[in-house]
């Protein structure tokens, strides 16, 4: 229910991916065929790597951005990455892990940390719009931008997952316990905004570069895609 | 006593003063490092610096202690050399991206040691590849402008073939001599045509790239190209040319149009169409020669001018056909006498004939100078001549009429010419030219008479030509012929040459001789 759920939203979604929900369903195939175009797998997972560029692309930039103008409070002082909300999970942290890992395990990764984010997004989202910072207009639309392409490829993976077997559908839970509020003064309020942004600049960093190893699997006869 | 304790002091003095003078001097425990700083050129490896403080005048050791965000234990960095002097270099095994690692450098010597943490959060943070190499720039002079190709490729390091890596480049080109660089971003190509270049001109162009989003590489080496300018210049010049070369032949062809009437009588002379009215075009076309040697020149056997002068008291022409018969319009035209002297091979009169034929301009103006040629052959003939002719003339006005009524003759009715002994010559317009032999007299005019059906008028024909004028052959007035037939020459040579031959081809026409109509040439054969 929730993938038919997932479905529609696809359609209503501006950016997701063209996909039509009869691919979804145990249609017959006679079925399929007369009323769908199959969108082969290296072309759906070519999209879903240019999606999670583009993610991994904007938060590299947010970072940036909050650093040009305020810098770190002292590395001392901020947050470890250790206290990501993200990472309990493991995952490979080489080329030769990574290439080891299955394709299945690859997808239910990215689709886990996807999943992660989205609670968490909606924070920065609220929160940019407050935030004592001079260029936070250009950080709040970037992190609205964010939301889409984060929806729009969860929404996609869900599909290509189905494709994949029942081991890439499972998605490991990953709370966010930050809670709603970044703080009450302006310090902690950046602080927090600094590491949650640093945190989701790996995060999407490790789902595109799991969905590229994934896509350069895919497409062995077309060795330009890698 | 004194002596002691003074010693004593002064000893202490000593030892103080010294103990002060060997820290002053001395090494000292090492400073803690500075500024920590760390590169990843593929992904998979990195390296990490550290700047020594002061190393207190000892030999100080470097030694660096890192723990990974995962990992409880402090390990020791696995190689000091690979990267130089004050690094550790981390190679395939040791390096996890995504990691934080807690470095701390220790600094070493006799009498203490330094330390200083250094964290890295993340080693995607300082992942900056090599610049991209074999950059080459190919000019490519195709049409319609040339353009540059660069190529390069990947750095030697990066591993492009599996996905864990993405490369992406940028490109700069500018002028030799220009400041400003126009940058493109390539995406992760390995190639570019950049097609923004001019002949004659030098060109520089470089490349960078950048690994997943991260530091860009350092620009490649400089190439160079320089785009040549011949064939711009070549084609130019061809299209001056073309261009130039067209223009007269365009202005030729414009005054051809202008003057095309003229250029058409030039080419293409009007034929001027058969004038002679009363003629039968036909007939001629399809009589046999014969046919028409007989229609313009009788019977070989002419009558005897006696005859003949009875003849043209009585200009009757017997004819079966009724195409003899003129119009009144064509008598009644212009009044032109017409000399027809039918004097056969003997006599040598000329025969003077006037085309009746109103069309001919010419004809009216040769007129008068008719009149002169009559008026001088009328002086220069022999005896016979004026007294025919008187007679002629006397008759002539009786006769014109009806003789002009049967100016032109029906060809076909004549009989054929029975004796071809006396043929001379044929000329093409199918003149027979007889023979000048001494021919009885008397004979002659009984076979004429006798085969004649044809008017005597045409007995005496010696010759018609083109221009359809009667000479009249005949030895006993040789002399005279000659004479005439010189005037008649000269008369010929003299006058312009109007070509009748469409006169022919209608019939035949009498004219004068002197009218200037003969073609003075091999018309006519004067013997």
């Amino acid at each position: 229910m929730q993938t038919h759920t997932r479905t529609q939203h696809t359609h209503t979604h501006t950016h997701t991916f063209i996909l039509l929900p009869c691919l979804l369903r145990p249609a017959p195939v006679v079925y399929l065929v007369a009323m769908c175009r199959a969108v082969p797998v290296n072309d759906l997972l070519d999209r879903a790597s240019q999606r999670s560029d583009k993610m991994h692309s904007l938060s590299t930039l947010l970072t940036q951005e909050m650093d040009s103008h305020f810098p770190p409070y002292g590395r001392m002082q901020m947050p470890r990455p250790a206290d990501c909300h993200t990472s309990a999970l493991q995952t490979p942290n080489d080329k030769e892990q990574a290439l080891q890992v299955s394709e299945s395990d690859l997808m239910s990764l990215a689709r886990s940390l996807l999943q992660a984010w989205v609670d968490p997004l909606a924070v920065l989202s609220t929160s940019a719009i407050t935030l004592p910072h001079p260029s936070k207009s250009s950080i709040s639309s970037k992190i609205q931008e964010l939301q889409e392409h984060s929806k729009s490829l969860a929404d996609g993976l869900d599909i290509l997952s189905g494709k994949m077997g029942p081991s890439a559908q499972a998605i490991s839970f990953l709370p966010y316990t930050g809670g709603t509020d970044l703080g009450q003064d302006r310090v902690t309020i950046l602080n927090k905004f600094n590491f949650l942004l640093s945190c989701l600049r790996r995060d999407s960093h490790k789902i595109d570069s799991f969905l590229k190893v994934l896509r350069c699997r895919a497409a062995k006869l077309q060795p330009e895609l890698c | 006593m004194y002596n002691a304790r003074m010693r004593t002091h002064l000893g202490l003095v000593i030892l103080c003063v010294l103990s002060a003078a060997r820290v002053c001097s001395s090494t000292s425990a090492p400073e803690s490092p500075r500024k920590f700083d760390c590169r990843s050129r593929e992904k998979e490896t990195f390296s990490c610096w550290w700047e020594p403080g002061s190393d207190g005048g000892l030999p100080t050791e470097y030694r660096l202690f890192y723990t990974q965000e995962r990992l409880r234990e402090v390990r020791e960095c696995p190689d000091y050399v690979s990267a130089g002097a004050n690094s550790c270099f981390f190679d395939k095994k040791h390096t996890s991206i995504w990691a934080e690692y807690t470095m701390t450098v220790v600094a070493t010597n006799a009498l203490g040691n330094a330390s200083e943490e250094f964290r890295i959060t993340d080693v995607m943070e300082y992942v900056k590849p090599d610049p991209p190499v074999n950059v080459t720039v190919v000019v490519n002079s195709s049409a319609p402008s040339p353009f540059l190709e660069i190529r390069w490729k990947s750095p030697p390091d990066v591993d492009v073939r599996t996905g864990w890596v993405t490369l992406k480049y940028e490109l700069r080109v500018k002028q030799n001599d220009s400041k400003e660089w126009k940058t493109v971003d390539i995406g992760s190509e390995t190639f570019f045509n950049f097609y923004n270049v001019y002949p004659g001109l030098l060109y520089m162009a470089q490349v960078r790239c950048k690994l997943d989003h991260g530091k860009w590489s350092e620009w490649s080496n400089t190439i160079f190209a320089e785009i040549p300018k011949n064939h711009q210049v070549e084609k130019y010049f061809w299209i001056f040319v073309f261009v130039f070369s067209l223009i007269p032949l365009l202005m030729g062809i414009y005054i051809l149009l202008l003057k095309r009437n003229v250029v058409k009588q030039c080419l293409l002379p009007p034929v001027p169409g058969p004038k002679i009215k009363g003629l039968n075009a036909h007939l001629l076309k399809s009589g046999r020669s014969e046919d028409v040697v007989n229609a313009l020149m009788g019977n070989q056997n002419f009558p005897p001018v006696a005859a003949w002068t009875e003849q043209v008291e009585d200009f009757l022409l017997v004819s079966d056909s009724d195409e003899w018969l003129l119009t009144d319009s064509f008598a009644s035209e212009k009044k032109k006498d017409i000399f027809i002297i039918p004097a056969g091979l003997h006599l040598g009169l000329e025969i003077q004939c006037r085309d009746l034929s109103v069309d001919l301009n010419t004809w009216e103006k040769t007129d008068d100078s008719k009149e002169e040629a009559k008026s001088n052959f009328l002086n220069t003939e022999p005896i016979n001549l004026p007294v025919e002719k008187h007679e002629f003339l006397n008759g002539e006005e009786m006769s014109i009429q009806p003789l002009a009524n049967t100016s032109y003759v029906d060809i076909q009715q004549h009989p054929t010419l029975t004796d071809y002994s006396r043929v001379k010559e044929v000329n093409d317009n199918t003149i027979l030219i007889l023979n000048e032999e001494e021919i009885p007299h008397g004979l002659d005019a009984e076979e004429v008479k006798s085969e004649v059906s044809v008017p005597d008028d045409y007995s005496r024909v010696k010759e018609v030509n083109s221009d359809v004028v009667f000479l009249e052959k005949g030895d006993s007035t040789d002399g005279c012929c000659k004479k005439k037939e010189d005037h008649y020459t000269d008369w010929t040579n003299q006058k312009p040459i109007m070509p009748l031959e469409s006169e022919l081809s209608k019939g035949f026409c009498l004219k004068m001789i002197a009218s200037g109509y003969v073609d003075s040439g091999p018309a006519f054969s004067v013997k």
